[in-house]
């Protein structure tokens, strides 16, 4: 019965379905155009194992920063305390290690703690006291900075115990940093929680229209504050994956990261499931922004090139969704 | 010319030729999609004039007042203010550089401001960003502005200590002055949008005698208003739409408010067989509230029984609209109980009345009733994801059958469960709303408005719904002030006033007439 009644949609008229969306795979085709690009004109040094490999390998940090941000972006909530918190955890991971000689895994899962407190905060003062959680991560990822300085005692923090770069870096499965590994299964989590579970799909409900949710019997506070909890953690996590790709750690280590997180996070909402923050488009994003800056560089660009395609980038997404956004609200009004 | 510059059309009411109307409106049509909403109407106010404008919901008042403010645009017809011509369709600011200020219902203050810095607003606000106030002689003309009509208020006070009446006051005199600032002159036409549909009534009185000072000098005031009583006492003249078109106009002292009713509601509503009331008194009480109390409703105290329809209604205000989410814990009630099935809830959220088995179709279908930008899947699954989850996984082909089943049992077209809600028409998101909620098996149902914006048709095979789950069981509440639908479908209705019970009205008895009769009477027993 299932099946027949599915086909019965052929009455419906002509308009956009999901299916019918070409600019879902732009970001897709406009990087596989880079790549075809740079291949041709840096025949040498971009299409090298080694290259390829330090690509993939040296973006897993944003990667996985990126599909921490988006869950609360699901749900509308802007969490700007990630960078922060990676700072954050990454200092304490490695003071925990190096100035007080706890064994390097003690002092990742005191690190990634540092972030799952940090959301705890964000999410209650959010909730509890309903303010706009722009300005309250804000304010929570500037105290998390300031925390990190009388942790690592203000400067940068070497001679991390090798075992975390092991697990990292060192030790490739299939000539790829392990990092990347647990991106990819980190986005396949993700990936799953937004489409398969009953959270994920609140999320989106409040995201959309937070009102609808709640008349729903969606206990919408709760759903924002974990969404909330999650980001932190997930940023913490980054910030010992940065510990174990660099051995080191100090106060500044997270800043950088923090405009190409959601550079990477709206690109990514501009395809596959348009108009949708979604982990698998991220990490897409974060792969075509490294091509680009890796190749740029490559055929002698400096090093600034990175701000202007990253910011770009950001400022292009959003343009971009938004124009998708209201040419299909116009088709669907001139049916 | 006036001294203030600050637009083209200032002192244009200065050249008013003697005897001309504050504003003449002649032969004005206006139509949405083809389908016409002022079919010709006419309104003439004379200076120092207050005029009321009356008529049930969907007349073409609200859109003639949109025209004049210039939200819409007219199709045809002849606008003219103080015996100056405005050719039509009309500019986006409409007519309030002419000679017109207009009140809208919600005021237009912010809290956080004083009355000296709305007022200021006016006079600096719009394309002089770089002009610096000068607040003395800005305090010293406000404080005469009202002086001069007897508002006792300081300029200094910010918006959110004033009271209801206060802030409307504020408005009117805000607006009155704003428009002899522009037009250089005395005299404007107030256009005032049901002022008192928040104010508690007592206070209406204060608004009133501002009325009557504005008119004394020379203002005239254009009340648009649901209430008749506030229309007979405060009104030199009454103007009533029907349907897009003008019923007629006639001075206040010589009408009663029968003849008011009368042209309102048109002729004596035809008969329409009414279903047999199924409720008895010794059916199993559902749900009910005891002196529940809201933002408008006072002490309320109501039984709805399995098996019937209790429809509510009442004027704008008087807080019928506000009674199905206060039931369903969708707004906070500052007192009351409310038991479901013999169990008292303490705590009434959406998700403990949904619990209950008691759902909400909420008026604002755009705003409260679907996320319009997901799909029709998406939306009819919301209430069912834990339910819906196998194991570690929600079971999204079921959940897509679910969706198909409702659209194809509830006629909801385009049958596509993969489009945006926002593409189906009114009637249909409401028939997949409707749809959704039937699977839960509810036994009340409450609705607010349910059949705003829904066409005809969608509108019959919602009433056939709703009528075949009342008579499995279920109990419906519909508060709305669409009386036809009242009679088509309630048991019974109760009239709220006030935010009290007033009236109520048992089967057979339940017609447009009658309704009319017990909403507007209201004040006078």
């Amino acid at each position: 019965m299932s099946t027949t009644a599915t086909k019965t949609e052929t009455k419906a008229p002509a308009v956009i379905t999901k299916r019918r969306q070409p600019e879902r795979f732009a970001l897709i085709g406009v990087w596989v155009v880079l790549i075809v690009v740079f291949v041709a004109l840096a025949p040498n040094t971009f299409p090298t194992p080694a290259n390829v490999s330090n690509m993939l390998g040296s973006q897993a940090v944003l990667l996985i920063l990126a599909l921490g941000v988006i869950i609360p972006l699901r749900a509308g909530d802007y969490d700007l305390s990630i960078a922060s918190v990676l700072t954050l955890s990454a200092c304490t991971t490695a003071a925990l290690n190096v100035r007080f000689g706890l064994p390097i895994w003690v002092a990742a899962l005191a690190g990634i703690l540092s972030g799952v407190i940090v959301g705890v905060i964000n999410g209650f003062i959010v909730t509890k006291f309903n303010i706009n959680p722009f300005i309250v991560t804000l304010g929570m990822g500037t105290v998390a900075v300031g925390i990190s300085y009388p942790i690592s005692n203000s400067r940068t923090i070497t001679g991390v115990d090798s075992a975390l770069n092991d697990v990292m870096l060192t030790k490739p499965f299939m000539n790829i940093p392990l990092d990347f590994w647990y991106g990819v299964i980190l986005c396949a989590i993700v990936a799953y929680m937004f489409s398969k579970t009953a959270f994920g799909q609140r999320l989106l409900f409040i995201g959309q229209n937070s009102e609808v949710a709640r008349l729903n019997g969606v206990t919408v506070p709760k759903h924002r504050w974990i969404a909330l909890i999650l980001s932190g953690t997930i940023a913490a996590v980054a910030g010992v994956v940065y510990v174990g790709t660099t051995s080191s750690a100090d106060p500044t280590s997270g800043g950088a990261f923090m405009l190409p997180a959601f550079a990477a996070a709206f690109l990514g909402s501009t395809t596959l499931t348009v108009g949708r923050f979604n982990p698998w488009g991220t990490a897409i994003a974060v792969y075509f922004l490294v091509t680009g800056i890796t190749g740029l560089q490559l055929l002698g660009a400096e090093s600034y090139v990175q701000d202007l395609f990253y910011g770009g980038a950001l400022v292009i997404a959003v343009v971009l969704s938004q124009v998708v956004q209201s040419r299909n609200a116009k088709k669907l009004a001139a049916r | 010319m006036n001294s203030v510059a600050t637009s083209g059309n200032g002192g244009r009411a200065q050249s008013a030729p003697a005897g001309a109307a504050r504003l003449s409106v002649t032969g004005l049509k206006k139509a949405f999609a083809g389908v016409p909403a002022l079919k010709g109407v006419e309104l003439v106010i004379q200076p120092g004039e207050i005029h009321g404008l009356l008529g049930a919901n969907g007349c073409g008042k609200s859109t003639l007042i949109k025209i004049l403010a210039g939200f819409y645009q007219a199709d045809e017809g002849e606008i003219v203010v103080n015996g100056e011509n405005h050719p039509v369709p009309l500019g986006p600011r409409g007519l309030r550089d002419s000679g017109v200020a207009f009140v809208h219902q919600d005021l237009g203050l912010v809290p956080g401001s004083t009355v000296l810095e709305h007022m200021a607003l006016d006079a600096y606000g719009a394309g002089a960003a770089l002009k610096s106030v000068a607040w003395r002689e800005e305090r010293a003309r406000v404080q005469e502005l009202l002086a001069r009509f007897e508002v006792h208020i300081d300029p200094d006070v910010m918006v959110e200590v004033l009271s209801p009446v206060q802030r409307a006051m504020v408005a009117v005199v805000r607006a009155v002055g704003a428009q002899e600032r522009v037009s250089g002159t005395r005299g404007s036409l107030l256009i005032l949008d049901e002022p008192t549909v928040f104010l508690p009534r007592e206070e209406v009185e204060l608004l009133f005698s501002l009325l009557r000072r504005l008119k004394s000098q020379g203002d005239s005031v254009l009340l648009v208003s649901h209430d008749l009583d506030e229309v007979l006492a405060v009104t030199d003249r009454v103007t009533v739409f029907r349907d897009g078109d003008l019923v007629g106009s006639r001075n206040t002292p010589e009408c009663t408010r029968q003849d008011i009713v009368e042209m309102i509601l048109g002729a004596k509503d035809e008969h329409v067989p009414h279903p047999p009331v199924r409720a008895k008194d010794d059916q199993t009480v559902l749900l009910s509230a005891e002196g529940l109390t809201g933002q408008r409703i006072t002490d309320l105290s109501l039984e709805l029984r399995a098996g019937e329809v209790v429809g509510i209604t009442g004027l704008a205000g008087s807080g019928f609209e506000e009674l199905p989410e206060l039931l369903y814990g969708a707004h906070a009630r500052k007192a009351g109980v409310i038991v479901v099935d013999g169990r008292q809830i303490h705590k009434p959220t959406p998700l403990e009345m949904m619990a209950n088995r008691v759902v909400l179709i909420p008026s604002d279908r755009k705003a409260d009733g679907a996320a319009q930008e997901l799909t029709v899947v998406e939306n009819t699954a919301l209430p069912f994801f834990t339910k819906y989850t196998k194991g570690w996984w929600i079971d999204w082909a079921d959940l897509r059958k679910k969706a198909v089943a409702i659209s194809e049992q509830f006629n909801v077209v385009p049958r596509n469960t993969t489009l945006p809600f926002s593409s189906l028409s009114g009637g249909n998101q409401q028939k997949a709303l409707l749809g959704k909620w039937f699977d839960t098996k509810p036994r009340v149902m409450l609705l607010n408005e349910p059949t705003q914006g829904v066409d005809i048709g969608a509108r019959r095979e919602i009433f056939k719904l709703l009528r075949a789950a009342v008579a499995d069981g279920m109990t419906v509440l519909c508060a709305t002030s669409d009386y036809e639908q009242l009679v088509e479908l309630a048991d019974r209705v109760i009239v709220l006033e006030n935010g009290r019970a007033s009236n109520e009205l048992h089967g057979a008895d339940i017609t447009k007439d009658s309704l009319a009769g017990a909403v507007y009477s209201q004040g006078t027993q």
